[in-house]
């Protein structure tokens, strides 16, 4: 009986002593990137001013031996867990929407590629 | 006090305590999954194509190289903890890690064209330890956080605002995309990294 109490006891404890988390993180520029919006490039025709309209400032810009390319990050961070005392499991989940577009030496743009995720897309 | 309480409370204590089993998983980028690699001389379009915006992106001297790469982290540890107020008077722990992955490069020359391609895969273990630490926990058995930083392009623009020194050698850095690219975890102390100005 006594040994019952203290098991109950125990029960109680943790589960009162239980939690859960929820968090995200998100760093880098804001998502313009959208097909609609990158639509209007054209492969050929579109310069470095008609992407820096379109998406702003980009994470980074690399030179690349005359040529150059604008990259765009955005990282998002889900984690959810657990917390149960004796036992805690912690998920985290990232991903990257990104965009990158290569020009020429004349500022022209000469191949381009973008990601979004669908949560993203809106 | 009467024994039930008594027991009820060494029970409550007891689960304050004694911290024990978490697990820490880390899902970074997306799976590659069964691509084909594309073949030399294949146009950068076409690449991009195929497999989206690369995640790392470099000059080099005869072009340029892109990097793809999707980690899978599991850490668990199991700990126990005898103090209170932040002062363990014994503390023992048990960790370990195991690294999944997928890395990707693809190298292009001025002309926009694939001249090598190489993906790796692996699945091993990353490393762990155990310890028992009287009064102060000073050594954490397992260390994730140079694998699950934030992607260096956040980094870029602060790079060129540090100190002199930092700022001079900028161009060096594996970061900036003008200097070669380098995989989560590499050591800092050996390669072009070493040559780094504080």
């Amino acid at each position: 009986m006594k040994l019952s109490a203290g098991l109950s006891a125990l029960a109680i404890s943790a589960s009162l002593l239980a939690g859960c988390a929820q968090f995200e993180s998100k760093r880098g520029v804001e998502v313009n990137w959208q097909s609609s919006v990158t639509g209007q490039l054209v492969s050929g025709q579109s310069t470095r001013r008609d992407v820096l309209a379109l998406l702003g400032p980009p994470s980074q810009v690399i030179a690349l031996d005359g040529e150059s390319a604008l990259y765009y990050l955005f990282e998002h961070s889900e984690g959810e867990g657990v917390i149960l005392i004796l036992y805690n499991r912690m998920q985290i989940d990232t991903r990257y929407d990104r965009a990158i577009f290569f020009f020429n030496e004349d500022d022209v743009l000469t191949e381009y590629a973008t990601h979004l995720y669908p949560a993203d897309e809106a | 006090m009467r024994p039930s309480g008594t027991r009820a409370s060494a029970a409550l204590l007891t689960c304050v305590l004694l911290a024990a089993c978490s697990q820490w998983r880390y899902d970074l980028g997306a799976p590659l999954g069964d691509i084909t690699l594309p073949s030399p001389k294949t146009p950068l379009a076409e690449a991009l194509q195929l497999l989206g915006p690369p995640l790392l992106v470099s000059a080099t001297d005869s072009g340029f190289v892109l990097a793809w790469e999707h980690w899978r982290i599991r850490e668990n540890s199991v700990g126990f903890r005898l103090g209170a107020l932040g002062a363990d008077f014994l503390s023992a722990d048990w960790g370990d890690m195991r690294i999944k992955g997928e890395f990707l490069l693809l190298t292009f020359n001025r002309d926009h064209l694939l001249t090598s391609a190489t993906r790796s895969d692996w699945d091993n273990h990353g490393g762990g330890g155990k310890a028992i630490q009287p009064l102060f926990g000073f050594v954490s058995v397992v260390d994730v956080e140079d694998l699950t930083e934030a992607m260096p392009q956040h980094r870029w623009g602060s790079s060129l605002l540090q100190r002199l020194p930092g700022t001079l050698n900028t161009n060096s850095n594996p970061d900036t995309g003008k200097s070669g690219l380098q995989q989560r975890g590499t050591p800092t102390a050996a390669g072009q990294q070493s040559l780094g100005m504080d």
